[in-house]
């Protein structure tokens, strides 16, 4: 800045000489107080923004920056102690509205005071590091009139009573409310905090712990959870209305907390309306309110899953040991899929589709169908009641899903291989009963089974249809070459293929004369074909279409079993025979004999023989004749053996030996299969591994491997370390 | 042109400029004066004076402003400043935070 230069001369003139006046400070300050004070009037329409905005900067370019900032401070703390004052005479409704008046007045004056100091609030503040004008306007209304001692408390209180009322059912002025605490939020998140949303916090939790109280002792647990959730939406409401949003996280775990999570265990357990109640009442609507309410407590859901785990254990255990419902084994079933339906249901609409949900009804399910040992001989059942008459008459895709559901409870059996067996049973039956409805199902199952448990489980099963489907071609070709035969009794005969099929006592009966002339002849037809192969008749197993003429002349055509055949085919040369006489002719064994007996004599409507005397039970000493008062509306009369539906206790035993049986090798092949890529495992793993190997299909005994392992050593595949007798080597 | 869209810049010499508000709004002074809130007299009579500005630096002032406007907008010029401006130039516009 030398004087030598020329251009220096111009900037001399364009200062201002005023500075050399000493009471230009004074001068310019008393403008702008004057304007302070015009503006907090509401008179500002007079002032000339430029000359106030030339005067602060041409102060604060003179260097008396400190003393306008001082001034300004001095003038607002006058205004805001006026503001106070008045604020802290109004009375009663109006406090609230006066505040917000005047701060909304404040904060205009703030604005347009901090529009005309902005040059100060440019350059001279920040260089001196003082509170920018906007900031210090806030600070000075906190401290001078938010704490003012009469007003502190007097706005909290009323903020809070204001809350309560509208908790209490009244309607305020959410307005007002919604400035006021956006007023707090201004001045700073901790105001916010520290003058309301404590105190506020504090109160609710009160509120809801008393009321929360009140409505446990009163309500049902469906109706207190309703007032929950209606207090809970309500505060989310009060928050969006008008308090910070990030209360909103605060009150409801407030909300949450005293009404919820204080009373958990109480509300589960409630009696007449806890949750096992809304279990079994299928209250969809306060289950998902449940859900939906406990989710948001820690710990809530796993106490509903908890409880309903060990509802659906407890019901479960009931419903599989009861011996009523084990008398019929399609209804015990059945059962079981609307228990299941009811809790997918229940976890569909109601829990969210949690999968936490499902896996604790997977698991509980699996828990109780295995509780009963007969478990897969019942859905073995179910489904043969199904694909025996059940799917008649129903469409496609219903079929599909009864069969899905079934293979549901399927994936829940442990012992896979128990249901094989009976599902190989029951299959065998109907498929040579010709019983079974649709083939269509009948596949679709077994596709099924394949895709759950790999070729192996269904090989066999798959061969079973083979056999049916290559012995309508062998039968076929028989007649073709028989042609005399058309005119006598007609055979069909199943070739099954030992091993694929149930094996079968072939206990042989005495055929009648015309029969076994005809299975000679097949015999011979079907060896001279396929050499090297060995028939062998399995006649408890078939069925027979007979005319018969009764007393008066009527005719019927009876649709028996063969042994029911050969029994009635004896009555074609004598009126009446002694049990002792059809057994020693027919050589049936004897329960099925009493069976087949049974049947034919003392079943109403189809009681083609009379027995002497007339009791419940077939006796040794009976004796049998024609009924030749038989009559029935249908020409066709099925007779029907009284089939022995569920096994009895022997034959169950002996299922469950064979099982056993089975197993030995699986296990036995599980364990070379193992340690032959292992070479070499200690005890313990290698249960666990076998456990492991054979999950899918049966739930392996650790004692039964044990045993399997030792007779494994015995026959050298296997060896004990020397030194660790828990180490298994194998030996190649 | 609408007098509400228009404000007018009184120089020291009493010359007028009038000139878009968009324009003038450049100048962060300018836009604080026609938006503070409560009405100054300013935003009442849409003219603002200065007494500290010549006409000729208001003049070059005026045309900095639309300049800006098409510079911002992504047209760039140059703009030529005499250098005998130059310095009543900057204050000026230290002045009007421009």
């Amino acid at each position: 800045m030398s004087n030598q230069r020329k251009r220096n001369f111009q900037i001399e003139a364009f200062k201002h000489r005023v500075v050399i006046d000493p009471k230009y400070a004074d001068k310019t300050w008393k403008i702008l107080e004057h304007a302070i004070h015009e503006i907090y009037n509401h008179n500002a329409s007079g002032l000339s923004f430029e000359e106030l905005y030339r005067n602060a900067y041409n102060m604060v370019l003179h260097k008396f920056g400190e003393k306008l900032y001082s001034g300004l401070v001095a003038t607002m703390t006058g205004h805001l102690k006026e503001i106070a004052k008045s604020v802290e005479a109004a009375q009663g409704g109006s406090f609230l509205e006066e505040l917000n008046r005047k701060w909304n007045d404040h904060n205009k004056a703030l604005q347009m005071i901090r529009d005309i100091l902005m040059y100060m609030d440019r350059t001279y503040i920040p260089s001196t590091q003082k509170t920018p004008v906007h900031e210090l306007g806030l600070n000075l209304w906190r401290e001078i009139v938010i704490y003012s001692n009469q007003i502190r408390n007097r706005l909290l209180n009323t903020l809070l009573e204001l809350v309560h009322s509208e908790r209490t059912g009244d309607v305020i002025d959410r307005g007002i409310m919604r400035n006021i605490t956006k007023m707090l939020v201004d001045l700073g998140p901790s105001v916010y905090v520290h003058e309301f949303e404590l105190h506020f916090l504090h109160v609710s939790a009160e509120f809801y712990r008393v009321e929360s109280q009140k409505f446990i002792e009163c309500c049902d647990c469906g109706d207190y959870l309703k007032k929950a959730e209606r207090r809970l939406n309500e505060e989310i409401d009060r928050v969006s209305h008008y308090l910070d949003p990030r209360t909103e996280k605060k009150i409801t775990n407030v909300v949450e907390k005293e009404m919820i999570e204080n009373h958990m265990l109480r509300l589960i357990h409630m009696e007449n309306s806890g949750l096992v109640h809304m279990f079994s009442d299928d209250k969809y609507d306060d289950l998902g309110r449940m859900y939906n309410l406990f989710r948001r407590v820690p710990d809530g859901l796993s106490k509903i899953r908890e409880v309903m785990t060990e509802h659906i254990k407890e019901t479960g255990k009931q419903l599989v040991n009861d011996p009523e419902r084990l008398k019929d084994p399609v209804e015990f079933v059945q059962r079981l899929l609307d228990e299941k339906d009811k809790y997918d249901k229940i976890i569909n609409f109601a829990f969210n589709n949690d999968k936490s949900f499902q896996n604790a009804l997977n698991s509980s399910f699996e828990y109780f169908i295995n509780l009963n040992p007969r478990s897969p001989e019942f859905i073995s059942l179910f489904v043969d009641d199904k694909l025996r008459k059940g799917l008649k008459g129903v469409s496609e895709d219903d079929v599909e899903v009864t069969l899905d559901k079934v293979m549901m409870l399927f994936r829940y059996l442990q012992e896979k291989d128990v249901f094989e067996k009976y599902y190989k049973q029951h299959l065998a039956k109907r498929l040579l009963s010709g019983k079974t409805v649709s083939d269509d199902a009948e596949r679709s199952l077994i596709v099924k089974l394949k895709t759950e448990c790999g070729y192996q489980f269904t090989s066999k099963l798959e061969g079973m249809f083979t056999d049916m489907k290559t012995s309508q071609d062998t039968m076929q070709g028989f007649y073709a070459s028989h042609p005399e035969l058309v005119d006598g009794p007609t055979l069909t005969v199943q070739v099954l293929t030992t091993g694929s099929w149930p094996t079968q006592s072939s206990v042989t009966c005495n055929l009648p004369a015309e029969m076994s002339a005809l299975c000679e002849k097949f015999r011979s037809y079907y060896l001279g074909t396929h050499t090297g192969r060995r028939l062998s008749w399995q006649t408890n197993m078939g069925t027979a279409d007979l005319k018969a003429t009764f007393g008066k002349g009527q005719k019927h055509e009876l649709n028996v079993s063969t042994y029911q055949m050969c029994v009635l085919m004896l009555f074609n040369n004598a009126d009446r025979l002694s049990y002792k006489e059809i057994e020693q002719a027919t050589e049936i064994p004897a329960s099925d004999l009493k069976r087949c007996l049974q049947s034919l004599a003392l079943v109403k409507g189809r009681n083609v023989l009379r027995k002497e005397p007339m009791s419940k039970d077939v006796g040794e000493d009976d004796a049998f004749f024609v009924n030749d008062k038989f009559s029935s509306k249908l020409y066709k009369v099925k007779i029907g053996t009284v089939v022995a539906q569920k096994e009895s206790e022997p034959e169950k035993q002996e299922t469950r030996q064979r099982v056993e049986e089975d197993r030995k090798p699986q296990i036995e092949a599980a364990i070379v299969r193992i340690m032959k890529s292992r070479k070499q495992l200690d005890h313990n793993n290698l249960i666990a591994e076998v456990t492991k190997q054979l999950q899918s299909r049966f739930l392996a005994n650790p004692t039964e491997v044990k045993k399997r392992i030792e007779s494994l050593i015995e026959r050298d595949f296997l060896e004990r370390d020397e030194n660790d007798r828990k180490l298994y080597r194998y030996l190649a | 042109m609408r007098k509400e869209d228009t404000v007018k810049l009184i120089s020291a010499e009493g010359f007028e400029f009038v000139v878009d508000k968009e324009a003038a709004m450049v100048s962060q002074t300018i836009h604080n004066m026609l938006t503070s809130p409560g009405s100054f007299a300013e935003r009442q009579h849409g003219e603002v004076t200065f007494p500290e500005i010549s006409t000729t630096i208001l003049e070059k002032i005026c045309q900095y402003f639309y300049w800006h406007l098409q510079f911002a907008s992504g047209k760039e010029t140059e703009f030529p400043i005499e250098p005998e401006l130059t310095l009543e130039l900057m204050m000026a516009a230290n002045y009007l935070h421009t």
